[in-house]
């Protein structure tokens, strides 16, 4: 990769010289259509993501926000990865705590989640938060 | 020589590749999505409400792990407001003195230091199998600082413990959402006495930060994370272990081993307390390509309450292992930095790093799977691509 970066620090006048000129124009132009049809990134330019996540759409999506991100945010669901048995044991476990979830939800609650957070989904790719405390000098 | 139309050709041009090159290198380059935590750079975020953050591997390359790069767990919020001012420490239950103290009351006590290696229990959860439920951590629920503070058999001695006291309790100031009940633990009075376990101000020379449990946290040296209450407010000593889900069912393990996937009654376990014997790689990265030659291959190691006694690597899926140079900084409770050198051509590589305890402890290929996903420590591995 460090090959590229020092290929893109050259000066503008370095990249290409003489009679191939008008096809690198061509070449930025079709670059730069390329680059404006690209679909948006879900994150603002500076790469600063937001705080907390979303729990998945589903009929029981805002039943589960209210009962659940009440105390804590959905990325401590989103990274959970269990049979319906275990989910079934943390919903008690939760309602036992505080969650308010209606007894005629129950179930729908434990389907929603074992449907979406189950055994076999890919796991769930954390991010990182930003690097400053350490930028200027990492020792601290 | 040039013309006007050339000249103006040639600067369009250069302006249209300068703008496009510079909107590939932005495009190609985006940054990677991140999430502010204050004072905490760049942790993998296991959640943010409450705060529960892992250091990537790659940090643990120094002996003392930076504060903003140590690892945070909580098990709920972090308290709102915290006044040094008014902030006390009581020690009650069964003493003949108890005993009020602010933070000033602790600034004028000895202090005493200790390098120790702190692991959240459920460290390297997520790599069990069946999976259990709870933060998923991989690798980096560790981290190293030096702890100051005094003793808590300082403070215990001068409460003057009754014979009726054998157990030590921790109550912080965590903020308790619904009924979760309060995070209150407990230790056994013997490690409580223990000259290494302190009432921790400072961390690495510096007060405690908010994550870290200001303004003071207990510090059990050796222990699961667990046992180090932070935002510590209450120490009370009693007759027999503190009774909450803290202590059963919770940072519990089977007597004996269980079949994966079965459940186990809290009668038939007990509390975890020291840590594993465990080694990780730091580098080269997992899913690494590097250039055929010398490689170093590095990384940390640590044995809770026992010494690390060697650390050894395997290129052969574990037919054959090679000994590690371990770093020459120590302390009993810390972890050990420990490299090697390897000459690799090219081709695919597992390494593998196994240490190896004091006590005659050694790194796992499996690690013994327990309800909770507690102190998992099996032999780790990375691969990399040698081209």
């Amino acid at each position: 990769m460090w090959r590229k970066e020092n290929m893109w620090r050259q000066p503008p006048s370095a990249v290409r010289t003489g009679r191939t000129q008008r096809s690198v124009i061509w070449l930025a132009i079709a670059i730069g259509v390329g680059i404006a049809i690209c679909p948006a990134r879900s994150v603002g330019q500076s790469g600063v993501s937001k705080l907390t996540e979303n729990l998945p759409a589903g009929t029981m999506q805002q039943k589960a926000t209210t009962a659940c991100t009440e105390c804590h945010e959905a990325r401590i669901i989103l990274q959970q990865r269990l049979s319906k048995a275990a989910w079934t044991k943390e919903v008690d476990k939760m309602i036992k705590w505080g969650a308010v979830v209606d007894a005629n939800d129950h179930d729908a609650l434990v389907d929603y989640l074992s449907t979406n957070f189950g055994v076999d989904e890919p796991a769930y790719q954390p991010l990182r938060s930003a690097i400053t405390a350490t930028k200027k000098n990492p020792s601290k | 020589m040039t013309s006007r139309r050339d000249f103006l050709w040639q600067i369009s041009a250069m302006a249209l590749v300068a703008s496009s090159v510079s909107s590939l290198r932005s495009w190609a380059q985006a940054p990677t999505p991140t999430i502010d935590v204050p004072g905490e750079d760049g942790l993998i975020v296991r959640s943010f409400r409450f705060v529960d953050l892992e250091t990537p591997v790659e940090y643990f390359n120094t002996w003392l792990t930076p504060v903003p790069r140590f690892f945070v767990r909580n098990h709920m919020h972090e308290p709102n407001e915290l006044d040094a001012a008014t902030w006390r420490l009581t020690i009650a239950g069964e003493v003949e003195k108890p005993l009020t103290l602010s933070l000033t009351d602790l600034a004028k006590l000895e202090s005493h230091s200790v390098v120790n290696t702190l692991e959240c229990a459920g460290n390297g959860r997520g790599f069990y199998r069946p999976q259990v439920p709870g933060i998923q951590w991989q690798k980096g629920a560790v981290s190293t600082a030096r702890f100051s503070g005094p003793r808590l058999r300082g403070l215990l001695e001068h409460a003057d413990v009754k014979a009726s006291g054998k157990h030590v309790m921790f109550r912080g100031l965590d903020e308790v959402p619904g009924r979760v009940p309060l995070f209150i633990r407990s230790i056994p009075i013997e490690k409580a006495l223990d000259s290494d376990t302190l009432i921790a101000t400072h961390m690495t020379g510096a007060p405690l930060t908010k994550h870290h449990g200001f303004p003071a946290r207990a510090l059990v040296p050796g222990w699961i994370g667990a046992a180090s209450c932070k935002w510590l407010t209450e120490i009370k000593v009693l007759d027999s272990e503190f009774v909450g889900n803290f202590m059963s069912p919770g940072y519990r393990l089977p007597n004996q081993p269980v079949k994966p996937g079965d459940a186990v009654k809290p009668e038939d376990m007990h509390p975890v307390t020291g840590l594993n014997v465990k080694s990780l790689i730091a580098g080269p990265a997992d899913g690494s390509r590097i250039k055929p030659g010398r490689i170093l291959v590095h990384g940390v190691a640590w044995a809770g309450e026992a010494d690390v006694a060697k650390v050894e690597i395997s290129t052969d899926g574990g037919t054959s292992w090679k000994p590690t140079t371990l770093g020459q900084e120590r302390a009993r409770y810390a972890w050990r930095l420990w490299r090697h050198e390897l000459t690799a051509k090219p081709g695919e590589y597992s390494i593998l790093s196994r240490a190896t305890d004091s006590q005659g402890r050694v790194q796992p290929d499996t690690a013994v799977w327990n309800p909770s996903g507690y102190l998992y420590n099996a032999i780790d591995q990375v691969k990399i691509h040698v081209a």
